[in-house]
């Protein structure tokens, strides 16, 4: 076994040792649990590190499998690893904010009594998520798609005993799943036309030339696309996302934010060959793409739930991530996928300092606690915030940038403009989450946040830090010095992923990055003068028409319109086949059942212990027996 | 038909009857005086058979006719034991449960 | 006159009758009565049959014994004035059908069967079946005088009151009262 496999199986299967022993042996030690998954997860950090190094290099790319399962000729099940620039450096993406989350949940799920289990799972999400990045052929991305479900459903619905996080988490899995059967789908007409191939065969496959017709791979690459949307809360399928907040804000930070949704576009940049070479699906998910981006963009301008304004931004830029894929630029789109999850993990993790200690999610409440004596996480906001906007030289500019680029090249005009009214839209809803939070309300709220005050001290300087708050406020500080590295990233990266593809200068300003950035200050003053600036009105421009702001409250009523139509539908399926299991199927049963019984009691009305009918019976016998020998002839 | 057949056929309408008062009486003691009429039919049936129709096989002690009233004397015996058991029963029973309807002693039943 | 035929047409007339009043009838004694009477003609046709020895003993075991110990038996059984609950119909009907059914089949056994010519000699004198007796069926003979006092000896011990069980307060006897001493009287 080469150098490469044996770093990324160690990617792999560090955190999943690790979640073996948390959850059967260490359930009682919260301690030992939480550093066995992050020493696991560090394993997995440099391993993938080391990938990197490695691999990441102009035009490699390395591949390793192993059958089995063999079936038969063309039709084995293999595992394996798929080693280039894409992979790993997600891998190093995925662990490293993994890691982060480790380390930032001692501070903040600090007594929980599911302590141990919490870290359990967050392992198995580490290997699952690890083992999605790093596979070798679609069956087994497949299987590691569901186990990275799985981990988000035991995830979102951690605190199960209440009644909300459980419901989040069955609609989290439902909804992905309904999405995962058009994965399946495509996965199988895949195996179908081309056996068990790995990606890079697939990918070969599609190219002019292949064994794929453009009929098949515009019918496979809409059937993935379905699973996508599942997984990435796109479109139709986006409702879950915003319910998923119930969980720890940790795991919002590492599942709903960085990686796990973000599955989906690494599923589109993986097989971007193969989209490529169905534009009309490619032409279809754009326009979804802005129309999902823009919708949600509305929905987090109205929100005042500090969590659900960032998951809809999320749904938001991972519309924008796949906007620059499906205009054809696998570097624009990857590109904001490895930024944002840095700057999406950020403003999560300083909204879970704030959510930590004013014991509520909403903005206006943690507002009233003075939220700037908690430093870490006022810098943390501001520089997510900044990331986020596309404000320069924080990271999301330059990622923000490449896919407007991309865009404008492949685009249609309209598309274009749109994505820059989303850009603008993204800045408000960003800075007014920011002004919100950390602006004390007016004067009345300086003395709610002076009696408020008084309880918890937060962070004065009289107030000695635990470890775990330390952790905590680390950790962000971590993050918000990357938001300013990661913009450089953009060319190294582009380079390695398609050799050959004009590369960028970072600083280059063309005319679309002059708008863009316009159309961000202008997004970011319209924040300040209805929320930011004292004597503010604290109420923004969508929210003074109480219509629109119900409407774009209410998931703009999608979830209604779901309860109404498919949920009932589903509801009256399960009622009949309820029906059926307990009049028909338990029916038949119990009629064998009984049958046999009452059987069984009319026979016994030959036994009714009258001794004249049992010697009729005998003596009945007795003649017919005589009567059989009796026609036999004796012999003489 | 041969002298035999008829004895044949009255010991055949005998065991018949015998099997009408067994199946129909309800009375305990008029079964038993049923069953004993059976036995008899059985006993005029062995001693016709061997006195009639016994062939001419002998022993040193006997020919086979009277191997066939030995075995008529040894069935009377028995059935003279087995009605004085049968009438004892009937007694006990009468105690017990206050009756010699074949009808009312019907416990071990399904 | 044919005397043989005569004497087996009375005989069996008299065994066929005397076995129909016997199960008919409804008056147990008339039963017995009739039960007697039908042993009467097989002992006739015994007779016939040459067998003099075994009719005496029929006549002896069977009326003499079986039919008084029947008598008895009615007597301390049944009181004759309980009201008779009538017949019914459909079982008197079976039963006769079954009887028919049964008849034809073992006419139909005996019609076919064939069997051996007679014997010489029909009569059979005493002495041959003593012989036979304590000869060749010796364990027979044996075990039927076991059988004899096994069944004297039950329908003895089954028709017996038991004591015990009239009167619970009386003991079985061999238990004088108050010789066993009381538990926890001082020494």
């Amino acid at each position: 076994m080469t150098g490469p496999t044996l770093a990324a199986l160690l990617a792999q299967f560090a955190p999943l040792a690790a979640c073996a022993v948390v959850l059967v042996a260490l359930r009682g030690r919260p301690r030992t649990a939480a550093a066995l998954a992050i020493a696991g997860m560090a394993v997995s950090f440099a391993a993938s590190a080391w990938l990197v190094a490695a691999v990441a290099v102009p035009g490699r790319s390395f591949l390793a499998q192993t059958v089995f399962l063999p079936v038969d000729q063309a039709h084995s099940l293999a595992f394996g690893v798929l080693l280039d620039t894409l992979s790993t450096t997600m891998a190093l993406v995925v662990s490293a904010v993994t890691l982060a989350v480790m380390v930032y949940s001692t501070g903040y799920m600090a007594g929980d009594p599911g302590f141990a289990r919490y870290y359990g799972f967050l392992a198995l999400f580490g290997w699952a998520m690890q083992g999605l990045v790093l596979s070798a052929n679609l069956l087994q991305t497949l299987a590691f798609w569901e186990l990275v479900g799985l981990a988000s459903f035991l995830l979102i619905g951690f605190w199960f005993e209440r009644a909300a996080p459980a419901a989040a988490a069955r609609k989290a899995f439902i909804m992905t799943r309904v999405g995962d059967v058009g994965f399946l789908l495509g996965v199988l007409l895949l195996i179908r036309t081309l056996g068990l191939a790995t990606i890079p065969d697939v990918i070969a496959a599609a190219a002019p030339g292949g064994a794929l017709t453009g009929r098949t791979i515009a019918v496979a690459a809409a059937l993935l696309l379905m699973g996508v949307i599942g997984k990435s809360a796109q479109g139709p399928l986006f409702t879950w996302l915003p319910d998923a907040m119930e969980g720890p804000t940790p795991v919002s930070a590492l599942l709903h934010s960085a990686t796990m949704v973000a599955a989906g576009v690494y599923l589109v940049a993986r097989l971007h060959p193969l989209f490529l070479a169905a534009p009309d699906v490619m032409r279809g998910l754009l326009w979804l793409a802005i129309a999902t981006a823009l919708a949600t963009a509305t929905m987090a301008m109205v929100a005042t739930d500090i969590k659900r304004v960032l998951a809809y931004s999320t749904i938001s830029q991972l519309a924008y991530m796949l906007m620059g894929l499906a205009a054809g630029s696998v570097t624009a789109g990857y590109f904001h996928l490895v930024t944002h999850a840095g700057f999406k993990a950020l403003l999560f993790l300083s909204a879970g300092i704030f959510i930590h200690h004013a014991h509520s999610n909403d903005m206006r409440e943690i507002a009233g606690r003075d939220p700037r004596a908690q430093r870490a996480g006022a810098i943390g906001l501001v520089a997510g915030s900044a990331a986020l906007a596309g404000v320069i030289p924080f990271a999301g500019y330059f990622s923000k940038e490449a896919i407007l680029g991309a865009v404008g090249a492949h685009g249609t005009t309209l598309v274009l403009a749109l994505a820059y009214a989303g850009a603008a839209l993204t800045a408000y809803y960003s800075f007014r989450m920011v002004f919100l939070t950390l602006v004390p309300a007016g004067a009345g709220a300086t003395e709610a946040g002076g009696a408020h005050g008084g309880h918890g001290g937060t962070g004065a300087p009289a107030h000695r830090r635990t470890p775990g708050e330390r952790a905590m406020g680390v950790t962000v500080l971590v993050l918000a010095a990357l938001t300013l590295v990661l913009g450089y990233l953009g060319p190294w990266l582009g380079v390695r992923l398609l050799p050959g593809e004009a590369v960028r200068e970072p600083f280059e300003l063309g005319t679309g990055a002059l708008v863009a950035l316009a159309l961000v200050a202008a997004g970011i003053g319209l924040a300040w003068i209805e929320f930011g600036r004292a004597g503010a009105p604290r109420i923004g421009f969508l929210e003074r028409v109480p219509a629109l702001a119900r409407f774009c409250g209410d998931n703009w009523y999608l979830d209604r319109l779901y309860r109404a139509t498919v949920v009932r539908w589903a509801a009256a399926l399960a009622r009949a086949a309820q029906w059926n299991d307990r009049t028909v199927v338990d029916g038949a049963t119990d009629g064998v059942a009984n049958g046999t019984v009452g059987g069984g009691r009319l026979l016994a009305l030959v036994q009714n212990g009258n001794v004249q009918a049992y010697l009729t019976v005998a003596a009945l016998l007795l003649a017919a027996l005589a009567y059989a020998l009796g026609r036999v002839a004796v012999a003489p | 038909m041969s002298q035999l057949h008829w004895y044949l056929l009255v010991a055949v309408l005998l065991f018949c009857i015998g099997l009408y008062g067994l199946v129909q009486r309800r009375s305990l003691i008029a079964m038993l005086i049923a069953l004993e009429l059976m036995l008899a039919a059985i006993s005029l049936n062995v001693v016709a058979i061997t006195s009639l129709a016994g062939g001419d096989a002998e022993s040193a002690t006997g020919n086979v006719s009277s191997a066939g009233q030995v075995v008529a004397v040894i069935l009377i015996g028995v059935a003279a034991a087995e009605g004085a058991i049968a009438l004892s029963l009937f007694v006990a029973i009468q105690r017990e449960v206050q009756s010699i309807n074949v009808e009312d002693l019907s416990e071990l039943k399904g | 006159m044919n005397w043989d035929a005569f004497l087996f047409g009375s005989s069996a007339a008299l065994a066929l009758i005397g076995a129909l009043f016997a199960v008919s009838l409804k008056n147990i004694f008339h039963n017995i009565l009739g039960f007697a009477l039908a042993l009467v003609g097989v002992a006739g046709l015994f007779l016939t049959l040459g067998s003099d020895f075994l009719a005496i003993v029929l006549l002896l075991v069977y009326v003499g014994a079986l039919g008084i110990a029947m008598v008895y038996a009615v007597m301390l059984s049944q009181p004759l004035d309980t009201p008779r609950t009538p017949r019914s119909l459909p079982k008197i009907a079976g039963s006769a059908l079954l009887a028919a059914l049964v008849a034809m089949a073992l006419w139909l056994v005996i019609r076919r069967a064939h069997f051996p010519g007679p014997p010489e000699v029909l009569e059979v004198a005493p002495q041959w079946i003593g012989r036979r007796l304590l000869q060749d069926y010796v364990l027979a003979f044996e075990l039927i005088s076991v059988l004899l006092v096994v069944a004297m000896m039950g329908a003895v011990m089954v028709a017996r009151r038991d004591p015990a069980r009239r009167d619970p307060g009386r003991r079985a006897p061999g238990t004088a009262a108050g010789t066993a001493p009381r538990p926890g009287a001082p020494r």
